[in-house]
């Protein structure tokens, strides 16, 4: 870098450099800060209310260890060893330090370690999840990238028509649907079931196909759609012009220009897109008879596990927060315009 | 300030003088840029170049939505070194004119008759990738709010360095440093500081020039400036005009200024037309057309300019009233 | 507004849908030709002329149950949608008003809800407080808001800064006059969009919900309930989800398709819609333009 440096002296160059460096490093420290403050206001609101569950819905381990004929006596003996007639706020806080902790405390049915409950199915989901989620932008953004190269031609219509399609269909119907396919009728896949990769990569991918398939459409239509609407967008900026006009050819000025600032809010959308699969989870783990995250949520809830649903519902909230400030980042990497209100 | 009629003799001075000069600068133009030097990044064109760069001749542009015509016949010469002015009001064709030459006009928008050559070659022949050829490299434009026609999200020296390393095949550190000097060349005072800036940390007169050193980056014949400093104050206004005049004089580069205010156009140019509705209403060398304007149009125009001019203020304390200013 | 629609094939055909859709939910119960809760031994056959869908697998005529889900069905998403209106519209709005500390919590909790794994959420919230219709919709309408919350928002924001209410108000427009002539004009198109939207979601978030078996009581008929009864003979009977499937589909698509519609007929986007529309049908059996550039 500084060989080159002809009219300006090396110790100023250098100087520039190292400036660039710092403002770097700074922007950077700058997009983490900024996230963890809009983060940590959303999990204390969502731990409070999450929280605050119990409360609301009036249930109680003393219904569903002693039975519906319970002494009063025996409930109020049985809360207290849950320590449940302590104040609200003081049950929040210990719980919360304890979440912190990574303490999710003791399932009511069972009186099992929660967080151990959860990290068992886990696996499972996040094996789906991230294949979903992979599916989901590989095709999301070669769907989108056509569309908008080839903007009001026929193919920009197919995939328009095929994402519609798509984004109509929700995940239990997929999910249906593909059973109904590639299980049932082909019998090219296992119907439900799941074997950890450690028993070999074959069935495990073979295990999490459909249900990553039927999550991703809803990824797939999403980022397709966005894609193409902010990259033809894009295309209308005058710096598109400007680089027409200096010359540049159409495939660099949509490398380089175009898709450098069409792909931010693809990526955004994935990050808000990203909650809605951990949330449709419950539905595909259902179809599928996984017993990941999702199923755990549902069975805990169906039978008043209070606790395990609240241990559930943290960890999703990590996991989404988790989500969101990795693509913060990478949005910050790639449009640095961005984080300063250009 | 002057007058409108002192502008356009200055005009003809500057004609007059750079008539003789490019004998005195015998570097045939945009060979081998590696071996250009600092001091002097460009070199001029020889003056036996009497063809033109660019020929429009007869242009009309329709609209396809409305199945309207929008500009009825725009003919003009360029030679190099040599400035054609267009002036008129918005929604008077002229930006359009300037943008059927770059061969981009808007969506819906087509040339339905007449012809443009750009040294020598009509421009509907051209395939795509001719074009890309030829733009940058022989005809280039800047425009008026400069920031939005730079990526907001990359630093303009790499934008820079970017048209020089397609254009002219420069390794990626030559490019830059031919960047920095092109910054220079737009008299930039820290071209260093300013390779590294994004759009929004650069005043609209800083973009301006980094816009031009972008449009003349792979040492394009012509450059059309489209209302290049419309949205600049006026002395910031003043030192672009300048530097045009002087890249126009040290690279020999054609110029089209297209304007809405005659100043503009007078002050640079060695044509006039004035353009009104889509018509050509008048055409002729500068001082002509200010001094013997034939159309009522253009009479208008020079007369608000002398009415609502600074002029007629400093009046009193010159000489001149205004009466034998116009 | 709603003429403007109208005038699109795409609003035709989105109105008309959920027109029919809206009829079905209205009458559909009282059409259906058999007790959709009444069993027998006839089970999981195949489609006649008693049974036009077949029988699912404890007799039940599946033709009725359909009708007869589809009120739950389509007004759970009504509900959703009108829920999530009230509960995010409003406070959009006045958070442009009511100071920076109602600003600052809303937006909050606005962001809170958007973070949510909604499904998850909604599947342990509703279990947990009660399995019921109204709890159930309640509490998606709730966790849906923020995107009326939004919209409404970011109308307002722009129409109370800009300069021409500025200009109106210099020029001694009452505030009664603004709202009507250029606030309402810009927030009633995107709450529109909004809940147009909303009503396909809501129909994906109800269905998936009575797919699980939250929000209704078992023996009462619902699509996506229809659906779930299906998965488990899909063996015997590989095309029974298809009539519902396409029921939800179709009416999501219509939401969706209505929603386009609004947002294509409003603002400078329509204009620009309508224009490109023009200039292709001006264009047919003409010569090619000169090239337009490399773009």
């Amino acid at each position: 870098m500084t060989t080159t440096a002809e009219q300006a002296p090396p110790a100023r160059r250098r100087g520039v450099v190292g400036t660039r460096v710092r403002h770097t490093l700074g922007r950077l420290l700058v997009t983490l800060a900024r996230s963890v403050a809009i983060f940590v206001p959303v999990f204390l609101v969502a731990t409070f209310v999450t929280f605050a569950l119990r409360s609301m819905s009036g249930l109680s381990p003393a219904r569903i260890q002693l039975g519906e004929e319970a002494t009063p006596e025996a409930i109020a003996r049985v809360e207290a060893q849950w320590g449940l007639d302590r104040p609200f706020l003081v049950q929040y806080w210990d719980w919360f330090t304890g979440v912190l902790h990574g303490q999710l405390g003791t399932s009511w049915t069972n009186g099992a370690d929660i967080s151990t409950l959860i990290g068992l199915g886990l696996g499972v989901s996040l094996s789906v999840a991230t294949f979903a989620l992979i599916i989901g932008v590989v095709l999301g953004f070669t769907l989108g990238t056509l569309a908008a190269l080839k903007r009001t031609t026929w193919i920009d219509r197919a995939i328009t028509g095929f994402v519609t399609l798509i984004s109509v269909m929700p995940a239990f119907v997929v999910g249906i649907v593909l059973v109904a396919v590639f299980a049932v009728g082909l019998h090219l896949f296992p119907s439900a079931g799941y074997i950890p990769a450690e028993q070999g990569f074959g069935p495990w991918l073979a295990h999490i196909t459909l249900p990553a398939l039927a999550l991703s459409f809803d990824v797939v239509a999403d980022v397709a759609r966005q894609l193409r609407g902010s990259l033809v967008a894009a295309f209308r900026e005058n710096y598109v012009t400007g680089a027409v006009v200096r010359g540049l050819s159409p495939r660099r000025i949509f490398l380089g220009h175009v898709l450098r600032n069409g792909i931010g809010p693809a990526l955004a959308t994935l990050g808000l897109k990203f909650p809605a699969l951990v949330g449709a989870s419950v539905v595909t783990e259902w179809i599928f008879g996984l017993q990941g995250f999702g199923r755990f949520a549902n069975d805990s809830a169906q039978a008043g596990d209070v606790p395990a649903v609240q241990g559930v519902l943290v960890v999703s909230i990590v996991l989404v927060v988790l989500f969101n400030l990795i693509v913060n980042l990478v949005l910050a990497r790639v449009t640095p315009a961005s984080q300063r209100g250009v | 300030m002057t007058t409108l009629s002192e502008l356009s003799d200055n005009a003809a001075a500057g004609t007059a003088q750079r008539a003789g000069e490019p004998d005195t600068e015998p570097d045939s133009p945009g060979t081998e840029p590696g071996t250009e030097t600092a001091d002097e990044p460009r070199t001029a064109v020889p003056a036996a170049a009497a063809a033109p760069v660019l020929a429009v001749r007869g242009v009309h542009i329709s609209d396809q939505v409305t199945d309207r015509e929008i500009v009825h016949g725009v003919s003009f010469e360029l030679t190099p070194g040599k400035t054609v002015g267009i002036v008129g009001e918005s929604g008077s064709g002229k930006t359009l004119t300037c943008r059927a030459t770059l061969g981009i006009l808007p969506p819906h928008f087509e040339v339905s008759a007449g012809s443009i050559e750009i040294a020598g070659t009509d421009i509907a022949t051209l395939t795509p990738q001719q074009w890309t050829a030829l733009r940058g490299a022989t005809i280039s434009a800047v425009f008026q709010d400069p920031a939005s026609y730079l990526n907001p999200s990359i630093r303009v020296g790499a934008q820079i360095a970017e048209v020089i390393r397609v254009k002219k095949g420069l390794k990626r550190r030559e490019a830059r440093h031919r960047a920095v000097e092109l910054l220079q060349a737009v008299q930039l005072r820290d071209p260093e500081l300013v390779y590294g800036q994004y759009t929004h940390e650069l005043s609209g007169g800083m973009l301006q020039r980094v816009l031009i050193a972008a449009a003349i980056a792979a040492d394009p014949q012509i450059l059309i400036a489209d209302e290049a400093t419309t949205a600049l104050d006026v002395t910031v206004q003043a030192e672009i005009l300048d530097l045009l005049a002087e890249l126009r004089q040290q690279a020999g580069l054609a110029l089209v200024v297209v304007s809405h205010d005659l100043a503009v156009v007078a002050q640079l140019c060695d044509e006039v037309l004035v353009m009104r509705e889509g018509e050509v209403v008048e055409q002729g060398t500068t001082s002509e057309v200010l001094h013997h304007p034939r159309h009522e149009y253009t009479r208008l125009l020079i007369a608000e300019h002398d009415q609502y001019g600074l002029e007629k203020f400093l009046a009193p304390l010159t000489p001149l009233t205004p009466q034998e200013t116009s | 507004m709603v003429r403007r629609v109208l005038t699109l094939t795409s609003g035709r055909i989105a109105v008309v849908i959920l027109a029919a859709i809206a009829l079905l939910a209205v009458f559909g119960p009282l059409l259906a030709p058999q007790n959709p809760l009444a069993t027998s031994d006839n089970t999981l056959a195949a489609a006649s002329g008693s049974h036009w869908l077949g029988t699912d697998y404890l007799g039940r005529d599946t033709f009725s149950r359909l009708l007869d889900g589809s009120r739950v069905s389509v007004l759970g998403s009504l509900e959703v949608a009108l829920m999530a209106l009230v509960v995010g519209a409003i406070p959009g709005i006045l958070s442009v008003y009511l100071g920076r500390t109602f600003e600052w919590l809303t937006l909050r909790l606005a962001d809170t809800l958007v973070a949510l794994p909604f499904l998850l959420f909604a599947v342990a919230v509703i279990a947990l407080l009660g399995n019921g219709i109204t709890q159930a919709m309640l509490v998606t309408g709730a966790l849906v808001s923020p995107l009326f919350y939004r919209v409404a928002r970011a109308a307002t924001l722009a129409v109370a800064r800009s300069p021409y209410v500025e200009a109106a108000l210099i020029a001694g427009a009452s505030t009664g006059w603004i709202v009507r002539r250029h606030v309402w004009v810009k927030v009633l198109p995107p709450i529109a969009v909004a809940l147009a939207q909303t009503i396909g979601v809501g129909f994906i978030i109800v269905s998936s919900l009575t797919f699980l078996g939250i929000g209704v009581q078992p023996p009462a008929p619902t699509w996506g309930g229809l659906l779930a009864s299906d998965l488990g003979y899909l063996s015997y009977q590989p095309w029974a989800p298809l009539a519902p499937a396409v029921l939800i589909m179709i009416t999501v698509w219509a939401g969706n398709l209505l929603a386009d519609a609004i947002r294509d007929v409003s603002g400078e986007a329509g204009r620009a819609f309508v224009n490109t529309r023009k200039a292709r049908a001006n264009r047919l059996g003409k010569p090619d333009p000169v090239s337009t550039g490399g773009a």
